[in-house]
């Protein structure tokens, strides 16, 4: 080694570098992150996925889909003609407030007139209103149709995803017939999926949406 | 005489930067075990800064481009070759973004000697002290006229005490160009120096 590569070893251990700051802490956040995020596409592609595998296999709709709108464990999609729909559901069992199994969410705090678990999740009765509430999986517990020009929309309920769909539709709940519903509007909170129906316009929808607690 | 790439000390704080069962580790980490790149990072996170602040001058962006070295290797895990050494790999992707930082900046920013007295041994005669720190001071500023690929060339092989193929390998160059490279740098700090 010449005289000027032995200074040059020399200066290096003379220069002021800082010491290291922690980085593992950082950087573990970081890559948990983008994990956590490319886990969230994939199960969002395969619920979508299976979502419109489920949408298809109701019956007739296969040759008459026109547009498919899908969130997790509902699927909207707008075909050329509506299916003949029965006049009457059952909402299920009427319960207390407090057997349901997960806490659930009222509008502005308010109990309902009445609780029935029934299609997988909790229906809640006030008058002039009615909000479904369920923990949703991968696959679409909730599907409608609407008429093709039946005012369908991606919404944004408290930052998270919605639909709305703004006129009479057709609902095939699990093991049922398909039942008419109205104005309605559907959205995630975090693991639930919550469905209000009212006769009102979007606004005041996404207004009562924002007040439950 | 070659710095030996089997001898680095440079890693102060974790003087064993060859971690034991580093082909595991990595192996683990590339199956998504998040404690095993943990390990990774411990043990180069000392050289993985050093290096990005030799090549940067900047402790702010020589952190910041550690870390998204660290974050890039990761993803690109999947693309690491078995069997080949994950320093030299992982020091190619930090030196990237230490210079990606130091183009963004309009100058370089240059490295400076730390105080003599923080060095200085209480048996050394203060007026050799003074002078050695005068030639250090000299030889830094010299280093830092170079234009970037000289000065690149002589802090992996004396300031990071990499070896010729780890130099070539961060580098992007072939091995034989490191030697004639690192020669024709050490020529013109000698003009500069003159």
């Amino acid at each position: 080694m010449t005289d000027l590569e032995l200074q040059l070893r020399d200066l290096a251990a003379h220069l002021d570098v800082p010491t290291h700051p922690p980085l593992a802490g950082a950087v573990l956040v970081r890559i948990t992150r983008a994990r956590r995020r490319r886990r969230v596409l994939t199960l969002a592609v395969a619920t979508g996925l299976a979502a419109l595998a489920v949408a298809l296999a109701v019956p007739g709709s296969r040759a008459s889909l026109l547009r498919f709108f899908h969130i997790r464990g509902a699927a909207v999609t707008l075909v050329d003609k509506l299916p003949p729909l029965a006049g009457h559901r059952s909402l299920g069992t009427p319960i207390p407030l407090d057997r349901a199994p997960f806490r659930l969410l009222l509008p502005s705090g308010r109990r309902p007139a009445r609780l029935y678990a029934g299609d997988g999740g909790y229906w809640l009765r006030y008058p002039g209103l009615l909000l479904f509430e369920f923990e949703s999986g991968n696959g679409a517990t909730l599907i409608k149709k609407a008429a093709a020009g039946t005012h369908v929309e991606y919404v944004r309920v408290g930052g998270e995803t919605g639909i709305w769909i703004g006129a009479r539709h057709a609902v095939f709940l699990p093991g049922g017939p398909p039942v008419a519903a109205g104005h309605v509007l559907i959205w995630q909170h975090g693991v639930l999926t919550l469905r209000l129906e009212v006769a009102v316009e979007l606004d005041q929808a996404l207004a009562i949406a924002r007040s439950l607690r | 005489m070659a710095p030996d790439a089997e001898n680095h000390r440079l890693n102060n704080d974790n003087p064993s930067v060859q971690p034991p069962g580093e082909e595991t580790l990595v192996e683990r980490a590339r199956r998504g075990d998040s404690a095993a790149y943990e390990a990774l990072v411990l043990a180069y996170q000392a050289l993985a800064f050093r290096t990005a602040f030799v090549i940067s001058g900047d402790a702010a962006d020589a952190e910041e481009a550690a870390q998204d070295a660290f974050v890039k290797a990761y993803r690109a895990l999947g693309r690491f070759r078995a069997g080949e050494s994950f320093r030299p790999w992982l020091l190619t992707i930090v030196a990237n973004e230490a210079r990606n930082r130091r183009r963004a900046r309009s100058r370089r920013t240059a490295l400076t000697l730390r105080a003599a007295a923080e060095l200085r041994a209480p048996y050394e005669d203060p007026e050799e002290a003074a002078l050695a720190a005068e030639s250090r001071e000299l030889l830094l500023t010299a280093v830092e006229r170079l234009r970037d690929d000289d000065r690149d060339i002589l802090a992996c092989r004396y300031f990071l005490e990499l070896s010729e193929e780890e130099t070539a390998t961060v580098l992007g160059i072939a091995r034989g160009t490191v030697k004639s490279r690192a020669h024709r740098a050490l020529g013109r700090l000698q003009e500069e120096l003159a």
